[in-house]
């Protein structure tokens, strides 16, 4: 019997989702408010051919309902200790940049586009003139910028942590991948006001759902280029380090990860460009930010006072862009100092 | 940064989506405008259902928040609005009566309500029944702001909205400022949810709500009281707030401050339409419904109709007989025969 179980492994699985199938049909039906009198009304098929009959519906929306309320009643508490952790982190961060006086900050940020960049003097005024114009374009702006990336940065740093171990984790096991690629899928497509309104139930209103809610949106591509990436390195240098008698932790520390680090900045990079997007939607959540000004000038029909937000949202993004995609080139041309080509 | 770019363009629209029915004949066509939050639905339902059913008419129905369908419908591509929080747009809204493309006809809600509410729990415990009993340190800090721990949260009316400058102006004349936030929820479905999360939760909540709703049937808010709505007063503390949504909050001046007015919810038709649809405008002027009547169809349809608005709508048409006023006889009789 377990031998048979274990040749056709595909087909008992095919057959027990089949099962899965008939039995939610009946749970449905027998849940169901608009079933029939009589199951010989089943038969009548001129009746429900026509619409779709209105007990053949599958009342998940109950189960979520009653599986939530719950949920939020018994480990609220957990939610609260999530939350007075990542809110302090983000106090902390907005303190900390609000506290910088203006032109520090923006000298720091040319800095760093200066030497991530490896010393490119073009990219570097480029990244000085746009975060100089953020606070241009409305003074106002200038500590909402910071106010949106603290929060932004605090959501990439939950990415960086969760998202990288879990690319390494699906480039060693097909099984793994097999199981997280269709999680990834729906991370990224699922509209995300059905994960923040949960959210402000749980979290209450504010950063910490936004951060959330950045990190389910922004951390799948992160986690599918570090595992591109680390795929991607070649075969024979793997062999090299194989006969050198490297150990599973030397070859990733010391082999896998460096060669993938390209790939794993431009997964930063996605990453950076992905959670700037989640930005208005988290204003629609109480999170402070340029995200809700623009909401202020839609809500008012000032369509000038939300272009110019928007324009300070895409200038945010554009520094982070450069100065992240830059750090990637730059490593991609130390790793590959032979293929070099002279812009 | 194309995925980017589209993105923003979709979170603009985000709350802009239409649903388009059809009915049987055409002999007249009514496009209703409808918004995100369940009192207007329902209006939007039943009034689609008569006009369909009753007078054969085409309707469809689009549905958005504030700001863009009333635009539309000043910009004459929506002819009928169900529910209209007159008082709040006053100001926007005016203005195209007296050009002449909009009418007012009249109230489809009488005495709904807006004010700032306390879940009834902590009221009890804490003997808070007036917006003075709530300028205490002790009682501030029941409510604090995780965001802000020296203050207490205030959760107040979206940013943008006039009752959230309403709402700023009070605070400061209540002397509430001192103490609390004027925390804006961002937008109506997360208001909900600050709510209902902490009613679930069982924390303490100091909020600005508002009736008809369907969670106001569900969750227990006391109203505090303010001082008695006086118009001089009012229309004073409307400048202020008017002043400070065109210059920041820097155009503040002393000024006065009352509760909200217990309003009257409008319905709003183009003034062409109306000319061309008589018999429906005739219809639409008599249309209202009492609040009690709202709430109780609000519960029905989160509650028991699964979440369907036409379902909700047939339930009203079954139960009530208040909407045989509204239409003559024969139109009665074609919308109970549809029944």
């Amino acid at each position: 019997m377990l031998k048979i179980l274990k040749e056709n492994k595909k087909q008992v699985f095919n057959l027990l989702l089949l099962f899965l199938f008939f039995y939610l049909l009946v749970m449905s039906y027998g849940a169901s408010k608009y079933k029939p009198e009589s199951v010989s009304e089943l038969l009548n098929f001129t009746v429900w051919l026509n619409d779709w009959p209105k007990w053949l519906d599958l009342p998940l929306m109950n189960w979520i309902n009653d599986w939530f309320k719950e949920f939020n009643e018994k480990y609220g508490i957990i939610f609260e200790v999530i939350n007075n952790f990542l809110l302090g982190m983000v106090l902390g961060l907005k303190k900390i940049l609000v506290k910088t006086p203006w032109p520090i900050v923006i000298i720091l940020v040319t800095l760093l586009a200066y030497f991530s960049s490896g010393k490119k003097v073009g990219t570097t005024v480029f990244v000085f003139f746009c975060t100089f114009f953020i606070g241009f374009l409305h003074p106002r702006f200038w500590d909402k910028a910071i106010e949106t990336t603290a929060i932004m940065l605090i959501g990439i740093f939950l990415c960086l942590i969760i998202g990288i171990p879990l690319g390494i984790l699906i480039s060693r096991s097909e099984r793994f991948r097999n199981v997280l690629l269709p999680v990834l899928d729906t991370m990224q497509t699922i509209p995300s006001f059905c994960y923040l309104i949960p959210g402000i139930m749980l979290f209450g209103l504010g950063a910490v759902p936004a951060i959330i809610a950045t990190f389910i949106y922004a951390v799948p591509p992160l986690v599918r280029l570090t595992d591109l990436g680390i795929r991607l390195v070649d075969k024979e240098v793997i062999e090299a380090a194989d006969a050198f008698g490297a150990s599973k932790k030397q070859k990733l520390l010391g082999v896998q990860l460096p060669l993938a680090l390209p790939n794993i900045m431009q997964g930063i990079n996605q990453c950076t460009m992905m959670a700037l997007a989640m930005v208005v939607i988290a204003s629609m959540i109480g999170t402070r930010g340029l995200g809700d000004e623009v909401l202020l000038g839609l809500q008012q029909l000032n369509v000038g006072r939300a272009a110019e937000a928007g324009i300070a949202i895409v200038l945010l993004a554009i520094v982070l862009d450069r100065i992240t995609q830059a750090y990637g080139e730059t490593l991609q041309e130390r790793r590959a100092p032979a293929k070099k080509v002279k812009k | 940064m194309k995925l980017f770019k589209n993105f923003l363009i979709s979170s603009v629209f985000v709350s802009l989506f239409s649903l388009v029915a059809t009915g049987a004949k055409a002999d007249c066509k009514a496009r209703l405008g409808d918004f995100d939050w369940s009192s207007a639905n329902i209006h939007t339902a039943i009034t689609q259902f008569i006009l369909e059913k009753g007078y054969g008419c085409e309707v469809s129905v689009t549905k958005g928040s504030t700001t863009p369908i009333m635009a539309a419908h000043y910009d004459k591509q929506l002819d009928v609005i169900t529910e209209v929080w007159y008082d709040n747009i006053i100001a926007n809204y005016e203005p195209h009566v007296e050009a002449g493309t909009i009418m007012n006809i009249g109230v489809n809600t009488p005495d709904s309500q807006q004010a700032f509410y306390v879940d009834k729990a902590t009221a009890d415990k804490y003997n808070l029944k007036s917006v003075e009993d709530m300028k205490k340190p002790e009682i501030a800090k029941l409510f604090a702001d995780p965001e802000d721990p020296s203050k207490g949260r205030m959760t107040s009316c979206i940013s943008g909205w006039t009752c959230y400058t309403v709402n700023l102006v009070k605070q400061i004349e209540y002397g509430l400022d001192k103490y609390y936030t004027n925390f804006d929820p961002g937008s109506g479905g997360a208001l909900d949810a600050a709510i209902a999360g902490a009613f679930a939760k069982k924390q303490p909540i100091f909020t600005y709500y508002w009736a008809p709703t369907g969670l106001m049937g569900k969750v227990d808010l006391v109203r505090l009281e303010e001082p008695k709505y006086t118009a001089d007063c009012w229309n004073d503390m409307s400048q202020v707030v008017e002043a400070i949504k065109a210059d920041g909050p820097g155009a503040y001046r002393k000024t006065c401050a009352c509760e909200y007015q217990d309003m009257a919810l409008t319905k709003s038709v183009l003034t062409t339409w109306a000319k061309a649809h008589p018999k429906e405008t005739e219809f639409l002027k008599k249309y209202t419904i009492p609040t009690a009547t709202v709430n109780k169809m609000l519960a029905f349809y989160e509650d028991e109709s699964g979440g369907d608005m036409e379902a909700t709508a047939v339930h009203f048409l079954k139960n009530e007989t208040m909407w045989k006023n509204w239409v003559p006889g024969d139109v009665a009789k074609k919308v109970s025969a549809a029944l």
